[in-house]
């Protein structure tokens, strides 16, 4: 499909929420009535299939699709409860190189052909595995969370997906706790965005029900109380291009109302002017 | 909070403060790749600069990169001693005005 949105899930450090992020967003956009594939892009580190609740599905993954042992649609593995939504496993036994960028965007023109979203969990760093999870991308997604190493990463990616010339990427915001901003312990969403000089999509807060949510191998977003969750479905309306507010105990309704003005709803625009005239 | 405040210890800051004045800092660093060699020759370049005109306090000068309103900025803070500074004009001529600068260590 033309129209069809690639969007890449990194952010540099590892442990941030890639992973769950990617497996909350593709649940959320098939919840919502799309057709999603989500690819996990980490070779030899397999992990969205567990937070799926998908692992003991898998019979082919994406390197035996990228090498030929299989069609691609005999690897993709149908979810449990959207009819809509196909993961494609990353290798387990295989090494981090056994891919190339070549391939890889090859297979993004593939999955074009059938579905709308396709979300690709990138792995940690910033060497091939990342270039191969971006190369195919239409919009990039840095997910971080509000402290200093992964803001800084953050950071180098942001050059990085710039120089590897692809349109903006935007921000999530994960496990922010508003407590410990309140204390002045943990930097606010505002200072992240003041540092980064990023556009928000989403917030997700710190919270317990994510945990319980890949232990049970259900994505947060199916568990009407959790927060998270609401965050996750939140932010895929954004990218559907509606305007949700924020959830947030963020006190001071002016910050909301400055926040909600960082926030591009849609598509990621391209012919936003280069960050260092922006302010 | 500014960097320099946040530098010369003025304000005690928190934990939040303290990561965001890092980060602006770093950042730049991280991006435009500055020796601290080549940031020490600007700063002592710019001193020789500003003490043509001002007795800059040289011990308590401070140079620095970080990101303020989304720009990668080079920041310089360069106390002036105390000092009374008088001008002196000479006769007026054609063309060019020309005096003496004179410089005293104020007393207070
Ligand atoms: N909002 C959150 N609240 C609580 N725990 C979270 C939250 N987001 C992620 N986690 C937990 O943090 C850990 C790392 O998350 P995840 O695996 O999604 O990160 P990742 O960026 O994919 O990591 P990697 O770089 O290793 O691929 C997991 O145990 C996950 O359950
Ligand atoms: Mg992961």
């Amino acid at each position: 499909m033309d129209s069809t949105r690639i969007i890449t899930i990194t952010s540099g450090k590892g442990g941030v929420g890639k992973t769950t992020t990617t497996a909350n967003l593709g649940t959320a956009l098939a919840m919502q009535g799309k057709k999603v594939a989500v690819l996990d892009a980490d070779i030899g580190l397999r992990n969205l299939d567990a937070v799926m609740g998908l692992e003991n599905r898998i019979v082919y993954d994406l390197v035996d699709v990228v090498e030929g042992q299989c069609r691609l649609k005999q690897a993709l593995i149908k979810d449990k409860r959207q009819p809509e939504l196909y993961l494609l496993p990353a290798a387990q036994t295989r090494d981090k190189n056994a891919v190339n960028s070549i391939q890889m965007e090859e297979l993004c023109q593939q999955l074009r052909q059938d579905f709308d979203f396709v979300i690709i969990d990138s792995p940690a760093g910033i060497e091939q595995g990342f270039r191969n999870a971006i190369v195919g991308a239409n919009e990039i997604i840095i997910v971080a969370n509000p402290e200093m190493a992964s803001v800084r990463d953050a950071d180098r990616i942001i050059g990085l997906v710039e120089a590897a010339g692809k349109p903006e990427p935007r921000l999530i915001l994960n496990r922010l706790r508003a407590d410990m901003v309140k204390r002045g312990d943990m930097m606010a969403i505002t200072d992240v965005l003041e540092v980064l000089n990023i556009d928000l999509v989403g917030i997700v807060p710190e919270d317990e029900s994510i945990i319980i949510a890949t232990n049970k191998g259900e994505p947060a977003v199916y568990d009407k109380r959790s927060r998270a969750g609401r965050a996750y479905l939140d932010t895929a309306q954004r990218l559907l291009g509606e305007e949700v507010p924020l959830d947030e105990v963020l006190d001071s309704p002016s910050l909301l109302e400055r926040l909600r003005r960082l926030i591009r709803f849609g598509p990621a625009l391209s012919e936003k002017p280069a960050r260092s005239q922006s302010s | 909070m500014g960097v320099f405040e946040f530098m010369v210890g003025r304000k005690k800051p928190t934990p939040s403060e303290l990561a965001k004045e890092r980060l602006k800092v770093v950042l730049v660093h991280d991006r435009l790749k500055v020796s601290p060699e080549l940031l020490e020759l600007i700063k002592s370049e710019l001193l020789s600069v500003l003490s043509r005109r001002l007795d800059i306090d040289e011990q308590h000068m401070q140079i620095t990169m970080t990101r303020e309103g989304g720009l990668d900025t080079l920041m310089a803070n360069a106390p002036i001693k105390r000092q009374k500074v008088t001008f002196e004009w000479d006769p007026p001529s054609k063309d060019v005005i020309r005096g003496k600068v004179h410089v005293e260590e104020d007393q207070q």
